[in-house]
């Protein structure tokens, strides 16, 4: 059983996900469809663990990906099977196999009204809440999404998931300053998470063209800081503080005025640019080293490979020039 | 001082048949009992309504924001700071905000409290009663056999323990009564259970005791009888002492000279 049926796949490449849903018959051969209640047979049998039921899981979000709806359908049945038809979390993927059978809007509002009717019964089933945000937003009703997820927010601001999730709701509207807020909440739960740095740093980066750029500009190149110290070698980290210093160097910011006393201010252009350096050797040594075949530089992505390559040959003609 | 003689009691064979292997069977198979009984009693966790859920999840935002703060810049934080300490002092998260200020109500009339009492009861009963039972009928049917020798030599302080019940001064103490050949089971058994069990079985009551004072922590934060208003009025206070600073300082300069130390 491969380990990556253990974890969540929602950001599997689509490889992996193609070779996880291949596997679908052997695992739904070899496993038991439900694991026994009765003492004795639970005495005799292997006891059932963890690891089966989130391989489930995990696997029937594969197969959904890929198409195989049948397996899928069977994956949900062992599901429902052992832990009830009630249960939140089976009550999710059921509705989630649901969308993914409709064909059109209608059926798909229908799901909808579903949805709202178990969130009468229970206002705090939080997995349906979150699949009626989800459905919403599919549905290309981003507004009502946002509202939904609001909500959600304020019964339950500890969801580090639906903050995150609200931050890129807000960022596919173009609202900045609230996506920037949401982030931050991420962070406040969750406070080392350096992709979610990253993340910020780029939203940052972003706000910058629009509005109040150096301090944007400022905070954007400390979250990237921020998320390379934590964590060595991560490509989007420098990638963006690449970008952020090119920024900060072509136009040299105006010392802004400090409104409070403790406003992030722009370090000085000696610093930034040891730090552009610094990426633009990082940048380099990662392509080159992934692109050579070294054995511990493959876990990158081809298309950041690739974006960082291209930013690396764009400066350089610059320098050229 | 001469060197004692080692002791020979003669033993008839069938007391290991009849003694020792029936008390060791017994404890297994209440262990076992005892443990789907548990699984049997326990009531399913009792579900949050929404306003419980988001009196305490603020709380606990409150909680995260003011531990992490670090992670956001200057205005961010002081941004939060105020719409939290403002929703907290005027009770905008609480559960019934008219009844601010009265005493937390009863424990002991408390149906949602009476619950989590029933469920340590009844615990505690699955505990008790087998073990009553069990020494009762050991007591009844084996006091004063002496079962087996332990296979390496001990102390005279063990005396006292391992001989319950069987009243001879001048015995070594590597020999056992059948009480203490309970006892030992009792704590012994920790393993055989996780073999048969799995490893968060409730057939030891070790574990149960163990078990016990993990969640204590929890449960009281939200515990029954405990008046949320005045938790809020405390985590204002908690958050209005928070000294700011933030990891973004000088993380560039710090960063190059990790960069430069390689």
């Amino acid at each position: 059983m491969s380990s990556s049926l253990l974890r969540p796949p929602s950001h599997l490449p689509p490889a992996t996900a193609l070779h996880n849903s291949q596997q679908a018959p052997n695992i739904l051969n070899n496993s038991p469809g439900a694991v026994s209640t009765s003492v004795i047979q639970s005495l005799l049998s292997t006891s059932e663990s963890q690891e089966l039921w989130t391989t489930y899981e995990n696997l029937l979000l594969s197969l959904l990906r890929t198409g195989d709806d049948d397996s899928a359908h069977l994956c949900l049945a062992r599901l429902a099977k052992r832990f009830g038809d009630d249960n939140e979390r089976v009550m999710a993927l059921k509705g989630l196999i649901k969308e993914a059978d409709a064909n059109d809007t209608a059926t798909l509002e229908i799901i909808l009204k579903e949805y709202d009717q178990i969130l009468q019964d229970n206002p705090t089933n939080l997995p349906i809440v979150k699949r009626r945000v989800a459905l919403l937003r599919s549905m290309g009703r981003t507004p009502e999404s946002i509202t939904a997820l609001i909500s959600l927010l304020d019964v339950s601001p500890t969801d580090a998931e639906a903050w995150a999730e609200l931050a890129d709701l807000y960022f596919s509207q173009g609202l900045y300053s609230q996506a920037i807020f949401a982030l931050e909440e991420v962070l406040v739960l969750q406070p080392n998470a350096w992709n979610v740095h990253a993340r910020l740093g780029e939203m940052l980066l972003m706000a910058s063209k629009t509005s109040d750029a150096p301090r944007h500009l400022a905070e954007a190149l400390k979250r990237f800081s921020r998320s390379i110290e934590l964590c060595d070698d991560y490509l989007r980290g420098y990638y963006g503080l690449k970008l952020t210093t090119t920024q900060l160097l072509s136009e040299p910011q105006k010392a802004s005025k400090q409104t409070e006393p403790d406003e992030l201010a722009v370090p000085s252009s000696a610093t930034v640019q040891k730090l552009d350096e610094a990426a633009t050797e990082k940048l380099a040594e990662i392509v080159r080293r992934h692109t050579a075949g070294e054995r511990d530089w493959q876990g990158y992505e081809e298309a950041e490979i690739t974006a960082a390559r291209e930013l690396l040959e764009k400066a350089s003609e610059k320098t050229v020039r | 001082m001469a060197r004692l003689p080692v002791q020979t009691i003669q033993r008839d064979p069938q007391l290991f048949y009849w003694i020792l292997f029936p008390i060791t069977v017994v404890m297994v198979l209440t262990g076992i009992l005892r443990h789907y009984a548990t699984v049997l009693m326990a009531t399913s966790p009792k579900k949050l309504d929404q306003k419980t859920m988001r009196e305490q999840r603020s709380m606990l935002h409150g909680v995260a924001t003011r531990s992490n703060f670090h992670v956001l810049s200057g205005p961010s934080f002081r941004a939060r700071r105020d719409y939290l300490t403002n929703a907290y002092e005027t009770g905008a998260f609480l559960k019934s905000p008219d009844q601010r200020g009265q005493p937390p109500p009863n424990p002991m009339t408390d149906p949602g409290a009476m619950d989590g009492m029933m469920g340590m009861m009844k615990n505690n009963m699955a505990m008790m009663i087998p073990n009553t039972l069990i020494m009762s009928w050991i007591n009844a049917f084996f006091s004063g056999f002496v079962i087996i020798k332990l296979p390496f030599p001990i102390t005279v302080k063990f005396k006292s323990m391992l001989q319950a019940g069987v009243a001879t001064r001048e015995m070594d103490p590597r020999w056992m009564s059948s009480i203490s050949w309970y006892f030992l089971c009792i704590f012994g058994l920790q393993s055989v259970f996780n073999f048969l069990l799995g490893s968060d079985n409730a057939a030891s009551q070790m574990a149960q005791q163990m078990g016990g004072m993990g969640p204590q922590a929890g449960a009281q934060m939200f515990g029954p009888g405990v008046d949320p208003d005045k938790q809020f009025k405390i985590e204002t206070e908690n958050l209005a002492v928070v000294e700011h600073y933030s990891v973004l300082d000088g993380v560039e300069d710090r960063l190059l000279e990790g960069i430069m130390s390689k």
